[in-house]
């Protein structure tokens, strides 16, 4: 019993759980507005399941991809800015695949110019031998991780534009249109693609011992690296997985929009996902990282995009919704009202004994 | 007895290293500019002002946001209170017919109020400026939007009137002042920038508060034990890095003549990048404003150089600023290595 | 002839969470002394300062300052009543000038300006008060932790002073930087200053100071005249019991025909050491002795490739291995503590259990991790072995006590089962108990075959354990001597002088 209550003031001071009521309450909200939020329908003609759940879930997709990444980069105490320019480079590099020379194909349709292979694995091996620049840059030359991604941040859009002549091409290719608009199992494809990424990261860093390396490495490289960790290693690693999963999420955001956009493909993804991992509970000073709080943070935000739409909330206000929303959360997690809360209860338990 | 500096030794102390790399590698891309479309004048002075003139916004918010880098934080949000600042001009004046100065005022309070808050949240609240500063910036832009989706054109008198006034360039020849040809002029917007700058310099180098900023970016922890006041500073950093968004803003909108809630889309690291190549080390505790001067002009230089090419996309002037970074941070690398601690 | 009291303390009690830190302590300071406050870790001399200078609150108990009470809320607020504090790491300003470090906050003004002029010129005057000769406007960085030091007791002696703490100010300094530091206390002493002095080398306190006061487990023992008590009476008065332990210690046992464990040949690196050889035996203890500086940690750091050896050859078991980072030392089963258990060795955030893995883990690499019953049980076994004061493996490493977390590094490297162990000044900073337990520990480890090397700042400790003795000077290898046979004069003559 006593113990019970222990792990309950645990809970509390923890900052995933403020996440999780933070995502409960919105949802409750929605739920006393419009009970039918929750309600979920099957289409046999898509053969794909409907609601305002699922396209939270659908929506996200790219930022809780993108924010697997950035776990791993805060939680080694760093940002990468460059995911949103990522995003836009993987998705020229698909359409310029996809398409080649819009002067000689000149009308968009069902075909692609170069194998549907290379229109997947050329981007996605591009932005993981980016992600990779971005961590040579911090692990080799020692240089602080947001100003090394604001390199490519600044300019890898304009490499996406000069891939593409600074074109915007579409395609109407269906094998490319599955990975953003397709199903699989009644979902929609974006939702499988995140289940299956959010699961091999975890798996990648909790069943073998790379999460715990990453921890150590973000709380002291100095120590990590005497106690035989290839700490440089690990950032080159850590940096060119979120390079590869932002052009996982480019793929999914072109075949969305079946074009590619490089002024605003991505455009504050960066923004969006370390959010994310904050509101998840990693603290942005490194160490400790939890990827199932990412997932929550990131189901947050979209949650509120979609609440604000769902209700007729004037679209516009989205942003300032979201800065309120997000700034409760922070606020509720920051160190001096989680302190104070801890003291309350010490206090409590304290008054009850006696 | 002690002993004199001599000029020498004071202007060789390593922390001027980065402002002289600023400066030397601005003169390099400005000769070589010369060299290739000096006939096609970019020598003259009008290119020279231009540089200002086209950037003098980037300038006026870099002068504040190179204070809150020295703090060892960071403000996402100056492009969006830029851009909130142009759209209470032009919604005010325009949609409301209010006076542009009751609308800068209201628009001065939101700044410096949101930058205050943001600066009690990150010290007092112990939140990191990364996202306190980002919500900030998430804020202002959905006022933005909240006020406009469309683009409102400013047409005031006194608007007008300011965004038209200039001085032009002057040289005495035969016995009387003319226009110098081509001919060049400096605006409000140069002089604001120019001012901006000064008052930085000042307030950095000659005021408690502006070593306190530096004594606060150098060990924050120190700081506090040498009894500085850590949280005023900060809070008041931010407020005045408020303070110069506005400005910025004001300058915009002066600059375009109208308020869109999209303005100013990424800014704030267009402005980051002026303070970094302009030898602020975004780990806090070492920037100077000369620095920063030459950092818009370097990063400005470069846009110039397109446009005198003609046949250069215009997205190589991000790569060339990307590559910049990237020279400028191995530079600082290196110098950071080489001047650290000598036995 | 005895100056007044300027400061005096009555019953100070503090209590934090669970624990009285402070229980009735009195303490008084006379003007013009230097006052030594000696005791353990975690007897509560720290405590004590703090409670002075306004870091910590007091419970109970009163102040006096010059007969008046006080109650300080801060190290500012303590400043400006005169007490000064110069904390045990620098707490100065990396970027800023020395001469701003010494004035920040509280510069001379000119026309509202800040009058930079003055504040150079008497910053230099100051510093040339201490003897040293050096451009004050470069920044803080550019200089020595000694000049660093200086810096830090300039700031404090200029804001006009009564009371000057100085929480351990040598740690980090050689013998002549604490030669100069002592000359410059003795003129602050003449000047009618009160300082109180906190360090752990007992020789420095016979060196400088007029009383002394010791304090046990929050307790005051009793404070004394200098030449009232000797070393091993204060020692024990410290410790609370005989030294039985350290003394009851026996040097490793190593035959004749032992095999040799590691062999280094000419290995150096140019710019830090030259050229120096090592030859360890299975099971033997080798010591380095020297001052800081000489090439110990440097030599120490090539041998377990955290710094890269330019040329040279090291030889484990009698083959040739090439270790250019950690990795391959431990590859080749050395293990290494470094100096800054801080900056170098623990991990704060992470948990016992993980710290004490992460070395066995390492040399597995990721791909193969050990399950977390594993871990438990490798943690478990060690925490119990070296007797880590903890209730369970997943408290935070970074909460532990300073003696508790180097036990925690040992146990990763005793995890890792190395053939040859580096220890560099694993004994610094941690009370007499917790040392001799340390040093109980290598002791066995020698006897359980593993070959150490051992790196103290303390030559006692050195005599008393090592097999052979290597010494170090301006980094090179000038002498070894043989552990059982040599005295602490021969090698300080050694140091001193070269070898003969």
């Amino acid at each position: 019993m006593a113990g019970k209550k222990f792990d309950l003031s645990g809970l509390m001071q923890s900052k995933v759980t403020w996440a999780v009521i933070a995502e409960a309450l919105i949802l409750l909200v929605c739920f006393i507005i419009r009970p039918d939020f929750f309600s979920i329908s099957y289409q046999p003609s898509t053969g794909m399941l409907y609601g305002s759940l699922i396209d939270i879930v659908n929506r996200s997709a790219e930022i809780t991809i993108i924010s697997m990444g950035m776990t791993l980069v805060i939680a080694l105490g760093g940002t990468d800015l460059s995911v949103g320019a990522l995003v836009a480079v993987a998705g020229a590099i698909a359409l310029k695949f996809l398409r080649w020379d819009v002067l000689t194909y000149t009308t968009p349709g069902d075909y692609t110019v170069y194998p549907y292979i290379l229109v997947i694995a050329v981007p996605l091996v591009v932005c993981a031998l980016m992600g990779l620049f971005n961590g040579f840059l911090v692990a080799k030359g020692g240089i602080q991780p947001i100003i090394a991604t604001l390199i490519l941040m600044v300019c890898g859009r304009g490499v996406a534009q000069i891939l593409t002549d600074g074109k915007q091409f579409t395609t109407g290719y269906s094998p490319f249109r599955v990975i953003g608009q397709g199903s699989f199992l009644c979902l929609p494809m974006p939702i499988i693609i995140t289940i299956i990424v959010v699961v091999a990261v975890a798996l990648f860093t909790r069943k073998t011992a790379f999460g715990a390396f990453v921890e150590s490495v973000g709380v002291n490289p100095s120590a990590s690296r005497l106690s035989g960790i290839k700490a440089g290693n690990v950032i080159l690693l850590v940096f060119m997985i979120t390079g590869l999963l932002s052009g996982i999420a480019g793929l999914i955001y072109s075949s969305r929009i079946m074009s590619n956009d490089s002024n605003n493909a991505g455009l504050n993804f960066e923004m969006d996902a370390i959010l994310a991992v904050v509101i998840g509970g990693t603290n942005m000073a490194g160490g400790r990282f939890s990827l199932a709080g990412t997932v929550i943070g990131s189901l947050i935000i979209r949650t509120i995009v979609t609440f604000v739409y769902y209700f007729g909330i004037v679209a516009e206000a989205t942003m300032a919704f979201k800065a309120l929303i997000i700034a409760v959360v922070i606020v509720l997690q920051s160190e001096p009202v989680r302190k104070y809360f801890a003291k309350r209860a010490a206090m409590r338990r304290a008054g009850a004994k006696s | 007895m002690s002993k004199k500096q001599s000029l020498f030794a004071r202007l060789t102390n390593p922390k001027y290293i980065m402002v002289y790399a600023t400066i030397g590698i601005f003169l390099v891309i400005y000769a070589v500019g010369g060299m290739l479309y000096g006939d096609k004048g970019f020598l003259t002075v009008r290119t020279f002002v231009n540089l200002f003139i086209d950037n003098a916004y980037f300038g006026i918010s870099a002068v504040g946001m190179t204070m809150v880098l020295i703090t060892g934080g960071i403000d996402l949000s100056v492009g969006a209170v830029a851009s909130l600042t142009g759209m209470f001009i032009a919604y005010g004046t325009t949609i409301l017919h209010l006076h542009p100065m009751t609308c800068i005022c209201a628009a001065l309070v939101m700044g410096v109020g949101l930058g205050l808050l943001m600066g009690w949240v990150i010290h007092y609240l112990n939140v990191p400026p990364f996202i306190t500063t980002l919500t900030g910036m998430f804020l202002a832009r959905g006022v933005c939007s909240l006020i406009s989706r469309e683009s409102i054109d400013i047409h005031h008198p006194m608007f007008d009137a300011l965004a038209s006034w200039k001085i032009y360039l002057m040289k005495f020849a035969d016995g009387k002042w003319v226009r110098i040809k081509p001919i060049a002029f400096v605006n409000f917007n140069v002089i604001l920038f120019l001012v901006m700058i000064l008052i930085g310099a000042f307030i950095l180098q000659r005021t408690r508060f502006g070593r306190n900023i530096y004594a606060i970016g150098g060990n924050e922890q120190s700081a506090s034990l040498m009894g500085l006041p850590v949280g005023r500073t900060k809070v008041l950093v931010y407020g005045f890095n408020g303070l110069c968004s506005v400005l910025a803003g004001i300058s915009y909108a002066l600059y375009v003549k109208s308020g869109w809630n999209l303005s100013l889309q990424g800014g704030e690291l267009e402005v980051i990048t002026c303070a970094v190549i302009g030898g602020t080390l975004l780990t806090g505790g070492v920037g100077y404003m000369i620095g920063t001067l030459f950092g818009v002009l370097l990063k400005s230089v470069i846009p110039a150089l397109i446009t005198f090419n003609g046949n250069l996309l215009s997205w190589w002037g991000k790569i060339a600023t990307g590559l910049l970074l990237l020279l400028f941070i191995c530079i600082q690398r290196f110098v950071v290595t080489s001047t650290g601690r000598r036995k | 002839m005895p100056g007044k009291n300027i400061l005096e303390m009555r019953g100070i009690t503090i209590e934090f969470p669970g624990v009285k830190a402070l229980d009735g302590v009195d303490f008084s300071l006379r003007e013009g002394e230097i006052h030594s406050l000696l005791g353990e870790n975690g007897a509560g001399k720290s405590t004590l300062i703090k409670c002075i200078n306004g870091v910590n609150r007091k419970d109970s108990g009163v102040i006096l300052l010059d007969g008046k009470e006080i109650n300080p809320s801060g190290p500012y607020d303590a400043m400006q009543l005169g007490i000064s504090t110069v904390f045990q790491e620098v707490n100065l300003c990396p970027n800023l000038s020395v001469a701003e470090n010494i004035f920040v906050g509280r510069q001379p003004m000119k026309h509202n300006q800040i009058d930079w002029k003055e504040i150079n010129r008497r910053a230099e005057e100051l510093m040339s008060r201490f003897h040293l000769d050096i451009d004050v406007t470069r920044p803080l960085s550019y200089y020595s932790t000694a000049i660093q030091q200086m810096t830090a007791i300039a700031r404090a002696v200029d804001v006009q002073a009564k009371i000057l703490i100085l929480d351990e100010p040598t740690s980090s300094l050689d013998e002549n930087e604490v030669q100069l530091l002592f000359s410059v206390m003795r003129e602050l002493k003449a000047s009618g200053m009160g300082i109180i002095f906190i360090t752990h080398f007992l020789d420095q306190i016979y060196a400088v100071s007029d009383r002394m006061t010791i304090l046990r487990n929050g307790h005051l023992v009793g404070t004394y005249d200098i030449n009232e008590l000797g070393k091993v009476e204060l020692v024990t008065k410290m410790v609370g019991k005989d030294m039985d332990v350290i003394f009851s210690l026996k040097r490793a046992e190593v035959s004749p025909d032992a095999p040799i464990m590691l062999k280094a040949e000419h290995i150096g690196d140019s710019s830090r050491i030259d050229d120096i050889s090592i030859t360890l035996k299975k099971g033997e203890l080798i010591g380095f002795a020297g001052l800081l500086g000489s090439g110990r940690t440097e030599t120490a750091e090539m041998l377990f490739g955290a710094s890269r050896a330019v040329h040279g050859e090291i030889f484990v078991d009698g083959q040739n291995v090439s270790i250019k980072t950690p990795f391959d030392a431990i590859k080749s089963e050395i293990a290494f503590c470094p100096e800054d258990r801080k900056r170098d060795g623990i991990i704060g955030d992470l948990s016992i259990r993980e710290n004490i893995m992460l070395a066995v883990q390492s040399r597995k690499g990721f791909m193969h991790p050990m399950t977390r019953q594993e871990q438990t049980e490798l943690a478990d076994k060690y925490i119990k072995l070296l007797g880590i004061a903890t209730p369970d493996c997943e408290k935070k490493a970074g909460e532990l006590s300073g003696g508790n977390q180097q036990k925690v590094i040992l146990a990763r490297w005793m995890a890792a089962s190395p053939k040859v162990l580096i220890l560099d000044e694993p004994t610094r900073g941690i009370d007499i108990g917790a040392k001799a337990e340390i040093q109980r520990l290598m002791l066995e480890m020698c006897g359980e075959g593993v070959s150490v090397i051992f790196i103290s700042s303390e030559l006692d400790e050195i005599i008393r354990c090592s097999n052979r003795i290597i010494i170090m000077r301006d980094r090179a290898k000038v002498a070894e001597v043989d552990g059982e046979s040599c005295t602490q004069q021969d090698i300080l003559r050694i140091i001193a002088e070269g070898a003969a």
